[in-house]
């Protein structure tokens, strides 16, 4: 089942000037539970098309499908709604709020969709401890590891239950031993509980762990591959 | 909005030395603009007070046409029952008739011109305490006949002093001009300069004896218990006697009705100039802490916080910090403020003989109502949400995408 979709997804910057193509008529199909990379040199538009699938940017042609729905013609006000509901964020430099604690920015996102202080605490709680933070619940940011910074970001994107998370370069400010155990962390979600994962990466441990690979370049796909990476996840 | 309080709450905290120096400056804005308007409203105040005190009253009855001709002929009837009335109104605390004339006091070395009031010597104390500015001799004591008190700077144009000789002369009800010689039993300092240069005060059966032979009046000055009341009792004088026009403090002294309307004015406007700077501070402020924060500001966006809530998170974060310091600014201020409303506060070694000329003292008691305090926070919390409004905008047309790009 298709749950993200892009239909001759372009875009262009400084279209009056000096013409950037961003990306050339991306064309793509995310079903649910998928654990895909997008992966491509600097500058081949892999965050470009992360911000399209996450409404984060308008592209300048083409349209973004979420669960049989365009999200490309929707107004600011909800878009920003739709996003709270159905796409987690998983940031290249965590972007935690600093004065909260671990608790809290998992919870805030959860405030936001006015759930019940009860279910907010609940699910913090567990989330913290599915991403092995349990002990660090009442952590601020600048009191933990950029590893544990990043478990509690996977945590907060999960918080709202979306129907998929996009994470852009989620392992690039990690050592080797966080950026494991976060991927760990995240493909055991996407083995038990169905998670679709879509990241934007150039790190070969991601790539690694990725069952469906598209590889952009200077704005297009250049390949399209799905592998059975059972073996390499158990190992 | 418990959420967006919290939040914002936590972030004025983020940088404490720069939340304190702003709020420092809050606190030392708004203790200075209240300061300096509470010596304005005890200046102003004790200065309306004196002059009512001393000689205005809170309401005087004349002919209706007496404070625009002056004639001696427009006295004040029929007297025995505006009298009556006065004495059985329970509003009234005390009453002076007085005599008045316009004329020429003359000393063996010059001549001047002068307002002469007669006033009854036993019932004008009890009214006015002009004789209180008494400075040398007695007040208009039996003992001399045809006593006249004269003020400092009067005695010294006419170059004399207690015990001398003036000649006064006046026109008659019949227009025609009576000359008298007085005594002088007394010399008064008020520190007004009408008063001390072109004022004496005679005995008002003197002067009306002179003037007519009869007893005549032409003002009877009335003290209220409550000076609020000063417009109903001199309607219910005017609506009972259609011959004589009575006229509050308000109407019949406009440097009062200035000094009135400027002091609710005053405050404001100080409060306005400090907040103009504040405004600039808070702005300031908040500029930096949304360009500090605006990969945070477009993740929050991002991850489904509305731009609503953002606004009014930054307006939150201003209205919170510039608070915090208008409370304590506040509470500073009304400390300081109760303070010196009990000790005054005495600025006679800088400047307080000029103050004194202009007939104000150099010893204030300064206050604040609790009405200018309300105007002070809401003026603060105006401020605090108009500087906030431009940082807000900015966050407000953040582009998540290119933040979290960048």
């Amino acid at each position: 089942m298709a749950i993200l979709q892009t239909k001759n997804l372009s875009k262009v910057y400084n279209p009056d000037t000096v013409p950037v193509h961003a990306l050339r008529d991306v064309s793509i199909t995310i079903d649910k539970g998928e654990f895909t990379s997008i992966v491509g040199p600097s500058g081949s538009g892999k965050t470009t098309l992360l911000n399209m699938l996450g409404g984060l940017d308008k592209p300048t042609s083409g349209s973004v499908w979420v669960n049989g729905e365009e999200i490309t013609m929707m107004k600011e006000s909800k878009l920003i709604d739709f996003r709270l509901h159905n796409i987690g964020f998983v940031f290249q430099h965590y972007n935690l709020i600093p004065v909260f604690t671990a608790h809290e920015n998992v919870s805030f996102i959860m405030l936001l969709q006015n759930r019940s202080k009860k279910e907010i605490n609940d699910r913090a709680n567990k989330l913290l401890d599915e991403v092995g933070l349990g002990d660090r619940k009442d952590a601020r940011p600048v009191q933990m590891s950029g590893g544990q910074q990043q478990r509690v970001a996977v945590a907060r994107a999960l918080a709202s239950e979306p129907k998929f998370i996009l994470a852009d370069e989620p392992t690039a400010n990690l050592d080797t031993t966080s950026a494991m155990n976060l991927l760990d962390i995240m493909y055991k979600m996407n083995q038990e509980q169905n998670v679709t994962f879509v990241f934007s990466t150039h790190d070969q441990r991601v790539i690694d762990r990725a069952r469906r690979v598209i590889t952009m370049v200077d704005g297009a796909i250049y390949k399209d591959e799905y592998r059975d990476v059972e073996e390499k996840a158990a190992s | 909005m418990k959420m967006l309080l919290s939040i914002s709450w936590r972030n004025i905290w983020r940088r404490p030395s720069r939340s304190g120096v702003l709020i420092g400056a809050v606190i030392a804005g708004l203790w200075a603009g209240i300061l300096v308007s509470s010596w304005t409203n005890g200046l102003i105040n004790q200065r309306i007070n004196r002059v009512i005190q001393e000689e205005l009253t809170h309401l005087q009855i004349h002919h209706p046409e007496f404070l625009a001709d002056r004639e001696p002929q427009m006295t004040i009837e029929p007297t025995h029952e505006i009298f009556s009335f006065l004495n059985n109104d329970e509003r009234i605390k005390s009453y002076a008739a007085r005599t008045l004339a316009d004329g020429m006091i003359q000393s063996p070395q010059t001549a001047s011109g002068v307002q002469i009031t007669g006033v009854m010597a036993d019932l004008e104390p009890a009214t006015t305490n002009f004789h209180e500015n008494l400075i040398e001799g007695s007040y208009l004591t039996e003992q001399i006949v045809y006593p006249i008190i004269i003020g400092v700077k009067l005695a010294e144009k006419l170059n004399i002093g207690v015990g001398n000789r003036v000649v006064l002369s006046f026109q008659d009800l019949q227009n025609d001009i009576v000359y008298n010689a007085f005594n002088v039993a007394g010399i008064f300092r008020a520190n007004l300069p009408a008063y001390d240069e072109a004022r004496v005060i005679v005995r008002a059966e003197d002067l009306y004896g002179l003037m007519a032979g009869t007893p005549v009046f032409h003002e009877i000055a009335i003290m209220l218990y409550d000076i609020d009341e000063s417009d109903q009792v001199a309607a219910d004088i005017n609506r009972q006697f259609d011959t004589i026009q009575a006229e509050t403090w308000m109407e019949l002294s406009p440097e009062l009705r200035f000094m009135t309307g400027a002091s609710e004015y005053y405050m404001f406007y100080i409060m306005v100039v400090i907040m103009l700077a504040l405004a600039f501070g808070i702005l300031n402020t908040m500029l930096m802490a949304i360009f500090e924060r605006t990969r945070e500001l477009g993740m929050l966006i991002s991850i489904g916080m509305s731009r609503s809530r953002v606004f009014i998170m930054i307006i939150l974060e201003s209205v919170i910090l510039t608070m915090t310091g208008g409370a304590a600014g506040i509470l500073i201020s009304i400390l300081t403020v109760s303070y010196l409303g009990r000790n005054g506060l005495d600025l006679s070694s800088i400047g307080g003989d000029t103050m004194a000329e202009w007939g104000y003292d150099a010893f204030v008691y300064p206050f604040i109502t609790t009405g200018e305090y309300i105007s002070v926070a809401v003026l603060v919390m105006i401020t605090a949400i108009l500087a906030a409004i431009y940082p807000a905008i900015k966050a407000l047309r953040l582009n998540p995408g290119d933040v979290i790009r960048e």
